[in-house]
């Protein structure tokens, strides 16, 4: 089992140095970059424009080639064709051929792949449902919307079912629905197990579908980590409930500040997503059918796209996939140094567990996993707590359970 | 091969598409459709048809060159618009891509110029139906057996010169002649009295004769084939005389041949077909041939003329070998074999240089393998001989050039050696062995390190590189 122990990329030391036309060197895009994703990770580079993502996705893909350092793509070099046989692609800007129509260029690229005809045409028909543009599928790529030809640009990425995808900037020119839809395929392959490496600078995408990010600055890695570790605010706890009378609301916060001694620092109603809202509209316009020359609504995701497991039952690979799978991705490359502070004092837990009810047995939590100490600055922005088991509150509150359950439908989802 | 030809197929569809390619179609169609109704040879329906044909596969290949090297702008579009980041990150080796796009254009190219084979083939036949004879039967005959056939051309056997000079060399050192002479080269002069001699033997008097021999005829003696000879005979007088009478003599009884005289009436200085049945030649395939320069002939006192064979060529003898059709379809195998090498070419600079710098070179290379000799001989001409190298700097620039045209030889082909739009305009055969030469030399090896050279840098080469 020689293989468990290898990551689907590897990189150490890596530098991209790019010249001027007298090959002097002028620009360092990337300085001795060092990350390694695990098989089955979905993992975010994340950075301002110009702090190097592209550059070492090139890299990675072997369009570029590294002035220095070393780059393994599955054990393997870059460049070696049956490395690029397990891996999807979808680049910043769709470099699609516009003569072609979207069943020419998914053939074409299936082609590349050897696939014989009929899997080309069951695939090309299964991406064309799935991003939405069956109905056209006749019209040559030089006349869609920029965000039909990124749709088309993610069926490319998947005609051959990669092991290992690398997305740059996926949602880049998609409307909301589209970017979801993206965002949804993304977690949906993570789920079966393929490694995911997501290039972006808009945060929101990476934070939504990554377990594991590093922040690139200057050509330099700045962090790295989990991202609930690394977004976790440790200082606030926040609960989330159906809505509450006022007289409730005056309870809980005498028992907070009588138990804890503490204030409440805020009670509102959370306000829904634009995201949601906006594709609660488009679902009900599609729902009425309404023509669009557009991207239609969007299939499932085709099955064709096994598992990771599935795809690669005949290799090694295969153990250190189920491997991956049940073990926490292991820290194994220290960024830039980053001092973290003390962290901060967690509530009092036997006040937490009143509130929430719980007995001594349930009070007795599993060990912590060995989770990585997150290396990076705090974020700004308080990110979701786990939702907290809503009946005991609802109880404690005296509300019907009925009430509690048909409520927690719609505020559980994120 | 799969993946090289999804390259090729992804090419072809990208070339048949492209609007410039369009724009040659039209052009291509235009030539070889509307040149039948513009041209009309010398009147003759054997004029028309010639010229029909030595302007349609001129123009279809130039045409085709120009638009291999603009097809080849795909890589470097590809290139430009970074759609090779797609497939240069999917299992394509980069050779496959290389020679997948090769394989591309020259698919296009073999369909571009099968069709305009096919277009000029038939309207070949339109005008053999159309055109309005001078005499149905003449015209015909003379179409059918001197252009809408495959002849093979046989030259006639040298006499040795060598040894009459050698024996007059002997004789002239024997008699003094050489007494007043300081430096005596014997090779020298020995090739100048080979040289004076032929230069004799070529020229025919006024009521002298010559003979011609030619052997390795391969014909067919029975009743009912011919052999045809075709001859050139340049006048020395002035002002030359148009017409002039000689008489033809075909056939070595000796030999076993049946002999034929044949007096003609004919132009100076153009091109003239006898036809006579093939009995004529020997079994031994051996044919004599004597030309009789029959002026001044009686009642036409101003026939005067000397005649003069200055070439090898200005006399031969013809036999049909095989089919006009099959004729065809090698000449076109001749101009392919060029536009395979030229695509190679285009692919190289197209794999380097952008576009327009591609272009440029390609068009630099076709230019050179089109008139490679001719240049090199121009260059030669400018050059002294007895002058060093460095002696000024036009001899520097006049003799480096040669210099580096002579190893551009080994990777440029010279396409007017394989130029055979002439001999088939002609009727003559483009042999075989000729069109092995080509396939051999242009389309296998000189493409094959082109392209070779063109996978070695693309190999190399970056395609995300960007310069700042």
């Amino acid at each position: 089992m020689e293989n468990r122990a290898i990551p689907v990329v590897q990189t150490a030391g890596l530098c991209k140095n790019f010249k001027d036309f007298w090959r002097r060197p002028r620009v360092q895009a990337v300085k001795d970059l060092n990350i390694e994703i695990e098989p089955g990770a979905i993992f975010g580079l994340l950075g301002p424009n110009g702090s190097g993502k592209t550059t070492t996705i090139k890299m990675l893909l072997g369009l570029l080639y590294p002035t220095k350092g070393r780059i393994s793509i599955f054990g393997k070099a870059p460049s070696d064709v049956a490395v690029k046989a397990r891996i999807g692609f979808l680049p910043e800007e769709s470099y699609l051929y516009r003569f072609l129509v979207a069943h020419e260029t998914l053939d074409y690229y299936g082609r590349l792949f050897r696939l014989p005809k009929r899997v080309r045409r069951e695939r090309s028909d299964r991406l064309l449902d799935m991003v939405g543009l069956t109905h056209e599928a006749k019209r040559p790529i030089g006349e869609y919307s920029k965000g039909m030809a990124r749709r088309i640009g993610l069926a490319q990425a998947l005609i051959n079912d990669p092991e290992f995808l690398i997305l740059d900037e996926p949602t880049a020119g998609l409307d909301p629905i589209g970017s979801r839809q993206i965002k949804d395929v993304i977690r949906d392959l993570g789920r079966k197990g393929k490694t995911i490496l997501l290039s972006s600078h808009v945060l929101s995408d990476v934070e939504d579908v990554c377990d594991r990010v590093t922040i690139l600055y200057g050509g330099q890695q700045r962090a790295m980590g989990e991202v609930n570790e690394l977004l976790r605010e440790r200082d606030v706890t926040q609960i989330t409930t159906p809505p509450l009378s006022d007289d409730t609301i005056a309870k809980i916060r005498d028992m907070v500040n009588r138990l804890e001694k503490k204030e409440i620092l805020s009670i509102s109603n959370p306000r829904v997503k634009l995201e949601e809202f906006f594709l609660k509209i488009v679902e009900e316009a599609q729902a009425a059918n309404v023509h669009t020359h557009g991207a239609g609504k969007a299939g499932a995701i085709p099955e064709f796209l096994q598992k990771a497991t599935e795809a690669t039952a005949q290799g090694a690979f295969v153990e250190s996939l189920i491997e991956a799978s049940t073990r926490r991705p292991t820290e194994s490359i220290a960024p830039v140094e980053i001092p973290v502070g003390e962290a901060p004092a967690e509530p009092t837990r036997d006040v937490v567990d009143a509130l929430l009810g719980k007995t001594e047995a349930e009070q007795a939590e599993p060990p912590a996993p060995a989770a990585p100490e997150p290396t990076a600055m705090q974020p700004p922005e308080p990110r979701e707590t786990p939702a907290a088991d809503r009946s005991i509150i609802e109880g404690l509150l005296g509300q019907s359970n009925d009430e509690a359950s048909s409520d927690a439908d719609s505020t559980n989802e994120k | 091969m799969s993946k090289t030809w999804a390259v090729a197929r992804q090419m072809i569809a990208e070339g048949i598409r492209m609007k410039i390619a369009l724009v040659f179609l039209v052009l291509l169609g235009t030539v070889v459709l509307g040149l039948p109704f513009a041209i009309t040879g010398d009147s003759s329906l054997t004029g028309a048809v010639q010229s029909f044909m030595s302007f349609a596969f001129t123009a279809t290949a130039v045409l085709l060159s120009i638009l291999t090297i603009f097809l080849s702008r795909s890589f470097s579009d590809e290139l430009v618009n970074r759609q090779i980041f797609l497939v240069m990150t999917k299992p394509v080796a980069r050779w496959q891509y290389v020679v997948g796009k090769w394989l591309g254009i020259t698919t296009i190219n073999f369909i571009f110029l099968a069709s305009s084979g096919l277009i000029i083939y038939g309207m070949v036949f339109y005008i053999k139906a159309t055109h309005p004879p001078i005499d149905t039967r003449f015209d015909l005959a003379e179409l059918n057996n001197e252009v809408l056939v495959a002849r093979h051309a046989a030259k006639y056997q040298l006499p040795n010169f060598r040894t009459g000079a050698e024996a007059e060399f002997d004789r002239n050192l024997e008699e003094g002649m050489y007494d007043d002479r300081e430096e005596l080269n014997k090779e020298e002069e020995i090739g100048r009295l080979s040289r004076k001699n032929e230069a004799r033997w070529r020229i025919v008097p006024p009521g002298n004769m010559r003979t011609f021999k030619f052997s390795n005829l391969l014909v067919d003696r029975t009743e009912g084939h011919f052999v045809q000879l075709r001859y050139r005979a340049t006048v020395s007088r002035y002002p030359p005389d148009e017409i002039f009478r000689a008489h033809w003599r075909f056939g070595d009884p000796y030999r076993g041949a049946t002999v034929r005289d044949i007096p003609v009436r004919h132009r100076a200085d153009r091109w003239h077909t006898i036809r006579v049945p093939s009995d004529v030649v020997a079994p031994d395939n051996t044919l004599t041939v004597e030309f009789f320069n029959q002026n001044p002939y009686e009642g036409e006192p101003q026939f005067g003329n000397i005649f003069e064979f200055r070439k090898s060529e200005d006399v031969s003898v013809l036999f049909i070998v095989g089919s006009f059709e099959w004729n065809m379809v090698r000449l076109l195998v001749l101009m392919f074999c060029k536009l395979t090498f030229l695509s190679a070419v285009a692919i190289l600079m197209t794999s380097v240089f952008s576009f327009p710098v591609a272009c440029l070179g390609s068009f630099t290379v076709y230019v050179l393998a089109a008139g490679l000799s001719f240049v090199m001989e121009g260059l030669d001409q400018l050059s002294d001989d007895y002058a060093g190298m460095f002696s000024s700097p036009g001899e520097f620039l006049a003799q480096s050039t040669v210099y580096l045209l002579t190893l551009a030889r080994f990777i440029l082909p010279d396409f007017a050696r394989f130029d055979a739009v002439e001999s088939f305009v002609n009727g003559h055969n483009v042999g075989l062995v000729w069109v092995l030469q080509a396939v051999g030399d242009m389309a296998m090896m000189k493409t094959g390190i082109v392209l070779g050279l063109a996978v070695l840098l693309f190999h190399r080469r970056e395609v995300a590189e960007i310069s700042v």
